[in-house]
């Protein structure tokens, strides 16, 4: 006997070898991801690492040139038709002379099942602000109605394109306690940030991007495990695997007479190398992750 | 009762009420849409601006002056879609449920309501303030030529609305609006224009609009050639539209 017609699709957001390029720009270069439903994920990378490009592909805003995306195994276009999806583009969305309260109710009125208009305000804590003409918001109040319109349809998936960009330090933590509350009722949300702090403290994984592919895909303590590792390096002759039993070091690998040690304890590998006389042409080379996602991190950490 | 109406025409209605709420808060659109038609028919015709008797100058502007505020109107529908698209909210709309072609058609669809206001205030200056008196079907007639004309306009504001950037698309829709205006006769009578910009004048939308309805009010049958005139520039600039409305689709 065989009622289904089709699997029950478990992914809320799959990429497969997306690429997608902008004249001689690979925005997006074979990029595969796949979201699990109710999983909080942050997309962490640089300024034109290509989030936003995979973000637009994911929603059905732009074709990929290869492979294919789906949202809740529909096609994206037919999944943000259906109402399943809220989205916060980066910027722009709102119009001039409508209220909050008009746009809103607008917007909510396209799904099939909204949120009732008082419980969005509250969620976006805009209460006050629904009779307020949408021209005439501050920065902060402007980014949480954006944020409303996201919440709008009560979508199975938000997905949140540097949400937080323009707000400040108070807006930005009031407005993760609200998504807090989202997510813990079950939501798929797919936010991206080029704040690593913001994706180690709300995501339940991140998927790091840097021009166009994923270079790391984990849970923050994953990644910052990954991203400590530097490579000491020596010049070895005769078998030279026990170099692997050093401390600090998790994997050895060995091209011509040349050994590379990947290590999370640099300063104890080093040392251990002396002591045993085998320091030749010695290499210290940190962080393997591309330089970029390095340089991030450091930026954050300053 | 929302549930008994289909959901595709309950989302485009809905559509269809924000921008007229929102046009209806545009100061543009109230003053040279509804105010200036209204003011300039009134000076025209009693400032001993207009040529001829009152009453002719009475009928004839108030049929201008109406097709030139509705002119406005569905010209300045156009503009905003191009502030609107600037605004990202178009690209806002296709992370709705709402179907393009919903949003176009909402957006045509205003178009043909907010050119109404300025017809109905310059017709009804005419009757109450200017004392025009024609027969109930002339009045009807009149008021459904004038609105019905304004499709090609519209169509042609929202080519330029999709195709160019918000303050371009501004200014070309003024241009074109003030000059199809002008040399249509609307606001002097081609009578009065030499004769090669007369010939010009004969073959514009704006002239062959507004001359539907001169017919109509001094007791006449519109023209065979005025409705041909109309319907070419209907289908010139009708695909006029569609090429902006794809272009600016593949833009995102």
């Amino acid at each position: 006997m065989d009622f289904y017609v089709g699997t029950v699709e478990t992914n809320a957001v799959s990429l497969e070898s997306v690429t997608k390029t902008f004249g001689s720009v690979r925005a997006v270069d074979d990029l595969t991801l796949r979201v699990p439903r109710g999983q909080t994920v942050a997309l962490l990378g640089p300024n034109g690492a290509g989030k936003s490009t995979a973000i637009g592909v994911l929603l059905g805003l732009l074709p990929p040139d290869s492979g294919r995306a789906t949202v809740f195994g529909l096609d994206p276009e037919r999944a943000v038709r259906r109402g399943r999806v809220g989205a916060m583009p980066q910027e722009g969305g709102l119009i001039p002379r409508v209220t909050v309260r008009e746009l809103l109710g607008f917007l909510a009125g396209t799904y099939p099942a909204p949120l009732p208009l008082d419980r969005l305000l509250a969620l976006a804590q805009i209460t006050h602000l629904r009779d307020r003409r949408v021209d005439r918001l501050s920065g902060g109040q402007a980014q949480r109605v954006r944020y409303a319109t996201a919440l709008a349809g009560d979508p199975d998936l938000l997905v949140l394109d540097e949400p937080t960009a323009a707000l400040d330090v108070e807006a930005r933590r009031e407005f993760w306690d609200s998504m807090r509350g989202l997510a813990s009722r079950g939501r798929t949300i797919l936010f991206s940030t080029h704040y690593l702090e913001e994706a180690d403290e709300q995501a339940d994984r991140i998927i790091v991007v840097d021009r166009g592919r994923v270079i790391a895909d984990g849970t923050s303590a994953d990644i910052k495990r990954a991203v400590a590792l530097t490579t000491v390096s020596v010049t070895a002759r005769g078998d030279a695997t026990w170099l692997g039993a050093l401390p600090g070091v998790r994997h050895l690998e060995i091209h011509g007479d040349r050994a590379h040690l990947r290590s999370g304890d640099p300063d104890a590998t080093v040392m251990a190398l002396a002591e045993a006389g085998a320091v030749r042409d010695l290499q210290v080379v940190p962080a393997n992750l591309e330089d970029a996602f390095v340089a991030l991190i450091r930026k954050e950490t300053v | 009762m929302a549930p008994l109406t289909p959901r595709p025409i309950r989302l485009t209605l809905g559509y269809v009420a924000l921008e007229l709420r929102r046009t209806a808060r545009d100061g543009g659109y109230v003053v040279f849409g509804v105010a200036t038609p209204v003011v300039m028919y009134l000076v025209f015709t009693n400032l001993g601006l207009a040529s001829g008797d009152r009453r002719h100058a009475a009928i004839f502007t108030m049929v201008s002056m109406a097709a030139y505020g509705a002119l406005g109107s569905a010209f300045n529908n156009g503009s905003g879609l191009a502030e609107d698209r600037e605004a990202g909210w178009l690209r806002r709309l296709r992370l709705t449920p709402l179907a393009p072609v919903q949003v176009v058609t909402g957006k045509v669809l205003t178009g043909a309501v907010v050119v109404v206001p300025g017809i109905v205030a310059v017709l009804l200056t005419g009757a109450l303030v200017n004392h025009v008196t024609l027969d109930a079907g002339q009045w009807l007639s009149i008021a459904g030529l004038l609105w019905a004309g304004t499709v090609p306009f519209s169509l042609f504001g929202l080519g330029n609305g999709y195709r160019l950037t918000g303050q371009t698309s501004g200014m070309a829709n003024i241009t074109a609006m003030l000059l199809l205006s002008i040399v249509g006769g609307l606001w002097v009578p081609v009578d009065g224009f030499p004769a090669w910009l007369r010939h010009i004048a004969e073959w514009t939308p704006s002239n062959s609009y507004a001359s539907l309805s001169w017919h109509v009010a001094f007791g006449q049958a519109p023209g065979a050639r005025e409705v041909a005139v109309l319907a070419g520039w209907l289908v010139l600039f009708g695909v006029y539209a569609l090429y902006g409305y794809r272009r600016s689709g593949r833009r995102a």
